[in-house]
């Protein structure tokens, strides 16, 4: 793609690609979205039909605002009325009547109101007297469909404009609403901070272990000729194809006579080792040329000067891989707390185990689960941005040639 | 500074494999210029990393100084390297390659500075000190890796092709580059390459290689003029030396050559220092013809009875000089079973050898024409054929 194409042509299939582009990019990014806006929102607002993107909260007006005392009041939009009301009042006595020209409207008024004609009509089979009431300054001919109570609203603009209707019936109105005490809640409530701090320590020793072990290991694979390394190496790299549900039970058993039931050592010690890190590793070192070895021999450096200095920051793209496998890893994993971390035990719990309690079966807090997911997940979103740019360079083959 | 010697040193990379380097006999001197030339494959790069250490020797006795190495690890054989595709630490900069093995071996920052900084201005590189070998072109990366060996002062300086991945026209500036580099340490240097030009104009000795075994080791001259071997003889000098299977005639005072109708006589100089040619009159024999010693008919003094006519299938003037191409209907010599010329890399024809004639001058000479010269056979070379061996 590095060449540049130009005319109209190239613009629309430019125009194209990029279009596709934001596209997926979009699709891929929605749940991520969601997940950030539902962990603002209110327990509420998830439920809220039509669901939206934004959080948002029911808004409300200062009673002083209307010359009342007390809480604030919530505010509404009705229906057949502009501008934002305030329910001032409960069980306010309402008489519903429906015009005989369009039974399907409902005007809530005031039971006094309207004048009847001593007409009668036939609804659905009951007999009906016909009123006179003023609607907007017309009169017209409508019967009581109903008496019942409601609310009394209040113009938060012009307090002189008060309506009566059904308080079901009016839209409450909302406004934008982030709840960022989400985080404080699941951060104290639930322990997700000590949960936190366990996964970080887990993480970062699976991780440092990791590294020292597949570059040791790694390292001397490619490059130190030792007896059986060839039939050796093809053996630790079968066990990459043992999957670990095979190996939970004897895993589990050998940390029970270690005595490491119920604690983090477990989570920790049996994940440094990694056949695939060695891998990796090894087969970066095979590709660094022999020769920078070799000159580095001649200048009397010995092994590990040689590994330290000259491998280990040649294969930073790979180190740099290895580390975010190991730590999104470590940091996911789920089953194998699960299996080792008893669950009454809260102070050894990790992430993964503490969101999968928040978000049980009999769970109503959902934006507690996904304040708590935010949480999960930003240390690997942060990890990988920062990692990315190890993944595409390779600068071992630079210095020749 | 220390001479390096090898005693009957035979390197085998298998128990059972073919011999690399076969029971090598060599005296470097110290403060010589060393080079070891041959085809690819012929042991001269296995030689020079058993000097440093990277390769281990099967039986024999390798020594540097008075000291013997063989089991000595190459960091401790004070030596230094340079390596055909330089072997930069590509994450350093130029300075930090080219102290690394001070800082190995834990000389004093200042002092570090110091000698770095030294080496860099000898070779021109203190404006790149600060630079990546990324950031640099290939002869200065070349310099950088003359720097890292040079910054050491080891007693003996190895290099491997060193200017093999250089242009034409660098290598020459390097070439010259490297000779008056050595020439100012006076440190041994051994130097592989697998161009004869290289191995002729820079070694105060040159050694040649062929399958594991030392062919000869002379002055760049003697070995051209005195080639040991049919080997040495085909390998040497740039075009080959022409080599024909031929007849010898005559008689022992005036013997002749023939080959492909021609009959050529012989000098009685080439008889001086080829005796035994008068023994083999009328049997076979491998004649050995440098380009320039053909020269044009009345450009030299030369009897008729030492005159051929060739048609030239190809006339390249060079300037100074033209160059012929021609075919002689002969089966091409063989060495070992395989054609001669087949081991520098050349198309073979079963049937047929191809010549050059180097010839002097400005001569106008169109492809296709048949052309008269002169055979200087007085400077001509004789080999025993089958063996290679020269009939002296």
């Amino acid at each position: 793609m590095s060449v540049k194409r130009k005319g109209p042509k190239a613009t629309m299939v430019r125009v194209a690609t990029y279009g596709v582009l934001v596209l997926v990019a979009i699709v891929v990014l929605f749940p991520f979205v969601v997940a950030v806006t539902t962990s603002l929102k209110d327990n509420n607002d998830i439920f809220s039909y039509p669901p939206s993107l934004v959080p948002e909260q029911a808004s409300t007006v200062p009673a002083a605002q209307l010359g009342l005392d007390g809480d604030p009041l919530p505010t509404f939009t009705l229906p057949d009325r502009d501008g934002t009301f305030a329910l001032v009042g409960r069980d306010v006595p309402i008489a519903e009547f429906r015009p005989l020209d369009d039974l399907e409207r409902v005007i809530a008024l005031d039971p006094a109101a309207g004048e009847k004609t001593g007409a009668t009509i036939v609804i659905d089979g009951d007999e009906e007297d016909v009123f006179l009431i003023d609607v907007d300054g017309d009169t017209i001919e409508a019967y009581r469909s109903r008496l019942t109570s409601g609310g009394e609203f209040v113009n938060v603009d012009d307090p002189t404009d008060v309506a009566i209707g059904l308080v079901n019936l009016a839209v409450p109105a909302e406004e934008f609403g982030p709840r960022p005490a989400n985080f404080t809640e699941v951060w104290t409530d639930k322990e997700l901070g000590r949960s936190l701090s366990n996964t970080v320590l887990v993480t970062f020793a699976v991780v440092i272990g990791q590294l020292v072990t597949s570059i040791l290991g790694g390292y001397a694979f490619a490059r130190i000729d030792f007896k059986g390394r060839n039939g050796l190496f093809l053996m630790y790299l079968g066990s990459v194809m043992v999957p670990f549900v095979v190996l939970i039970i004897p895993l589990f058993q050998l940390m029970l006579q270690v005595g490491w039931l119920d604690n983090l050592a477990a989570l920790i010690i049996p994940f440094i080792f990694t056949a695939y890190g060695t891998f990796l590793m090894r087969q970066f070192f095979v590709g660094i040329p022999k020769e920078i070895e070799e000159a580095a021999l001649l200048d009397n450096a010995s092994r590990s000067t040689i590994l330290w200095k000259i491998m280990v920051p040649l294969a930073r793209p790979a180190i740099a891989t290895l580390a975010t496998f190991g730590f999104l890893y470590a940091w996911n994993s789920f089953f194998w707390p699960l299996v080792i971390i008893n669950s009454g035990n809260p102070e050894g719990r990790v992430l993964a185990l503490t969101l999968s309690t928040l978000g049980g079966r009999s769970s109503t807090d959902i934006n507690l689960v996904f304040a708590g997911a935010v949480i999960a997940m930003t240390p690997p979103i942060l990890v990988f941005l920062f990692a990315q740019r190890y993944f595409v360079e390779n600068s071992a083959s630079s210095g020749l040639k | 500074m220390a001479a390096v010697t090898f005693s009957a040193v035979t390197k085998q990379y298998k128990g059972d494999g073919p011999l690399a380097v076969d029971s090598l006999d060599l005296e470097i001197e110290d403060g010589e210029f060393m080079v070891l030339v041959g085809p690819s494959g012929c042991g001269k790069s296995t030689a020079l990393r058993m000097i440093a250490g990277l390769e281990e020797i099967s039986t024999g006795e390798l020594r540097i100084g008075e000291r013997v190495v063989n089991d000595v690890p190459p960091g401790d054989r004070d030596i230094a390297m340079v390596f055909q595709n330089y072997a930069l630490y590509p994450h350093m900069t130029v300075r930090d390659n080219i102290g690394f093995a001070l800082e190995v071996a834990k000389v004093p920052k200042a002092e570090i500075k110091q000698r770095t900084e030294h080496a860099a201005e000898m070779l021109g590189l203190t404006e790149y000190l600060d630079r990546l070998p990324k950031a640099l072109s290939g002869g200065q990366r070349q310099r950088v890796a003359m720097g890292r060996a040079i910054v050491r002062s080891p007693q003996v300086f190895l290099m491997d092709e060193p200017l093999s991945n250089l242009d034409a026209k660098l290598r020459v500036q390097m070439r010259s580059e490297i000779i008056q580099l050595q020439r100012r340490l006076a440190t041994t240097m051994v130097y592989v390459t697998h161009d004869q030009v290289e191995a002729m104009t820079m070694g105060h000795r040159v050694a040649v290689m062929r399958k594991g075994i030392l062919q000869q080791v002379a002055p760049p001259q003697e070995l051209y003029q005195r080639p040991a071997n049919l080997f040495v003889a085909a390998f040497i000098g740039s075009p080959a030396m022409n080599l024909v299977n031929a007849t010898l005639g005559g008689t022992p005072d005036r013997p002749t050559v023939s080959f492909a109708g021609h009959t050529l006589a012989i000098d009685s100089r080439a008889i001086e220092r080829y005796p035994k040619i008068v023994d083999r009159i009328g049997g076979p024999v491998i004649v050995g013809l440098r380009p320039e010693h053909f020269v044009m008919e009345g450009d030299a003094d030369l009897p008729a009875d030492q005159m051929m006519q060739l048609q030239v299938d190809l006339a390249e003037a060079m300037g100074a000089e033209v160059h012929l191409h021609a075919t002689l209907d002969v089966a091409p010599v063989e060495l070992e079973g395989a054609p001669v010329a087949a081991e520098d890399g050349d198309e073979v024809i079963a049937s047929i050898t191809r010549v050059i004639a180097r010839v002097e001058g400005i001569h106008t000479v169109m492809s296709g024409e048949r052309v008269t010269l002169g055979v200087k056979t007085h400077l001509a070379h004789f080999f025993e054929p089958g063996t290679g061996d020269p009939l002296r």
